[in-house]
């Protein structure tokens, strides 16, 4: 089986920093990637370089067996790979299906005629769009606030949002930035619950987050970074076990 | 906080019933009103409000993308110049120069757009107002096809029947029906709702896979048609076009239209497009008195309602219905 999403070799520099270093990693259809790392490590510069919000200096992507680098980030999101941020990242003034129907570009956009004319296929699209979106509100636990404003909100469920937001653009590859920072246990918990739905349904999952009981109890793999480059990969067993991770992460952690 | 918000929506069914009767009450009015007002001052500025409601909702479709543009008379001016040069010059039929007026405008933003919008912010402001003045400058300087500073003369009405005023204010309010009912179908459409998410987190909407750029020269290039459209409206009915009607003042009064009756949705720019355009003509008299009023409306507008005229009204309404709400 060849995998969803193939990354080698990839670097990126901004100025002194080189903030990703020879990087390489696969994410298998079905699996659930753990990136791991200290403040600082290129965890959310790698996802960025993925998502195509920024160039690699060198190094290859690939997605569903096609170089994907350096392509434009919507085009991306077309062919399924989506990410959060790791800030809260919502549309603070519009309630939470409004924010989560915004998510649904790639679903329910039919183009700018066919939404102009209010052709029968506009319509379908944004019904069947709309009903997706009450069910996924449903599963994300957020149906009660549906129609409260997003800035009203606390900040778990606003993270929650996020989540939101990128899941209904019915991603193949959701690539999660710290999804579960700042959250309470039970928050983190539900947080997990949600990756693990979504991973039931065939969404690969990449995880970043710098704790490390979320991310072993979570991921099939995980990948350490430690100063832009790899540092170990592997279960959560192995990685934890590892003495290079020890010393490097957890060492200085715990 | 709660119970306003169930109550905004148990009177929600009720308020878009009072908004039909308030449109169709709008509407037999601006079309009867002419049958006993057949006076030709009153029908030169109701032509000229209407008209200009095309405008300024059609650099609401730019606002509402996120761009403050200082240029958008130049796209006025094209479709004005387009509209004249080809009735008097090619004496095209009006109905092909009108399109022409429409679409020349639209494929200039079409070249410009994909690099003015690009810019953000400040750097957006600074860009079309030069553009705004190369183009005024064009219209200036090619005299042999503008006809320099003095313009192009005698622009024929489009049809013999709309040579009265009262025609034409009939014929000026179908098009700006026509023409501010296409903004309102494209932000009330799936298209308004992507509109609004590129303003509000462009970047967050980019992660959802909304084209920016697309949408945005795509919005920018209809807005500027639209406005094109009016300058072939308002060049027939003035009957002359001239690079001064087209300069950074008409710009930025298409921009205070917009600031004074409300940012915050259509309805703002079309009050703030009647207001201003009617305001200035009552006040023919007091040239000097006119420029101080308008600075003073401007600012006291900014200071106390930046939502504009539209909120002042809200607010006006609110207090009347419900005195003691005003906690909320
Ligand atoms: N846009 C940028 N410009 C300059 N430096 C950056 C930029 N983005 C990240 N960096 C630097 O790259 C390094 C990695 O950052 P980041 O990927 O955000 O780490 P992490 O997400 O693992 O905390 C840091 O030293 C950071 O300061
Ligand atoms: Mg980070």
């Amino acid at each position: 089986m060849t995998a969803l999403l193939d990354v080698s070799r990839l670097a990126k520099r901004f100025g002194a920093v080189q903030a990703v270093e020879r990087l390489d990693f696969q994410v298998e259809p079905g699996e659930i990637l753990g990136i791991i790392g200290p403040n600082g490590a290129g965890k959310t510069t790698a996802i960025n370089l993925i998502s195509g919000v920024i160039r690699p200096d060198s190094g290859r992507i690939t997605f569903a067996g096609q170089d994907v680098t350096g392509m434009r980030p919507d085009l991306l999101v077309r062919r399924g790979v989506v990410r959060t941020f790791q800030a809260t990242t919502i549309y603070q003034e519009r309630t939470v299906r409004e924010n989560v129907r915004r998510g649904a570009f790639t679903t329910a956009y039919r183009g700018f005629w066919s939404t102009f004319l209010g052709t029968a296929g506009a319509r379908a699209a944004a019904r069947r769009a709309g009903e997706a979106i009450d069910e996924l509100l449903s599963w994300l636990g957020l149906s009660e606030v549906a129609d409260a404003e997003a800035r009203s909100l606390p900040y778990g469920f606003q993270k929650v949002l996020g989540l939101g937001i990128a899941l209904a653009a019915r991603p193949r590859l959701a690539m999660l930035d710290e999804p579960a920072a700042g959250l309470s246990h039970d928050e983190a918990n539900h947080v997990a619950e949600v990756v693990r739905r979504i991973n039931r349904e065939d969404v690969s999952v990449i995880v970043v987050d710098h704790n490390m009981r979320f991310i072993s109890t979570l991921c099939h793999r995980i990948v350490v970074l430690h100063h832009g480059a790899e540092l170990a990969t592997g279960t959560p067993q192995d990685v934890t076990r590892d003495p290079r991770v020890i010393e490097a992460y957890l060492g200085t952690q715990h | 906080m709660m119970t306003t918000r169930v109550l905004a929506m148990s009177a929600s069914a009720g308020v878009s019933r009072a908004r039909w009767a308030w449109l169709a009450a709008g509407a037999v009015a601006l079309l009867v009103w002419p049958l006993f007002v057949n006076e030709p001052f009153f029908l030169h500025i109701a032509t000229l409000a209407l008209l200009y409601t095309i405008g300024a909702a059609s650099l609401h479709l730019v606002l509402r993308i996120g761009h403050l543009s200082l240029g958008h008379a130049a796209f006025l001016g094209l479709g004005g110049y387009t509209s004249a040069l080809l009735t008097t010059a090619l004496s095209w039929p009006f109905a092909a120069a009108f399109i022409a007026s429409g679409l020349v405008p639209a494929v200039v933003a079409l070249i410009v757009g994909p690099i003015v919008l690009r810019l953000r912010g400040v750097y957006f402001v600074l860009i079309t107002f030069t553009f705004g003045e190369v183009v005024r400058l064009v219209f200036t300087e090619w005299q042999s096809l503008t006809g320099g500073a003095d313009g192009i003369f005698r622009i024929p009405p489009p049809h013999a029947l709309l040579a009265s005023k009262r025609a034409y204010y009939y014929f000026a309010l179908a098009m700006a029906v026509a023409c501010v009912g296409v903004v309102a179908r494209i932000l009330a459409s799936q298209t308004g709702r992507f509109i609004d998410a590129i303003r509000e987190g462009e970047r967050l909407a980019q992660s959802s896979g909304v084209p920016i750029l697309r949408f945005k020269v795509m919005v920018f290039a209809i807005a500027c048609g639209l406005v094109g459209l009016q300058g072939s409206l308002l060049a027939h009915f003035i009957t002359f076009v001239a690079p001064g009607a087209y300069a950074f003042n008409e710009s930025l009064n298409l921009l205070v239209m917009n600031v004074i009756g409300g940012m915050g949705s259509l309805t703002g720019p079309l009050v703030g497009a009647v207001f201003l355009t009617a305001l200035p003509e009552f006040l023919r008299g007091w040239v000097e008195l006119q420029r101080f009023l308008y600075g003073v409306v401007l600012i006291i507008v900014m200071l106390f309602v930046p939502g504009g005229l539209v909120e002042l009204g809200r607010r006006t309404i609110a207090l009347v219905r419900e005195p003691e709400g005003r906690d909320a």
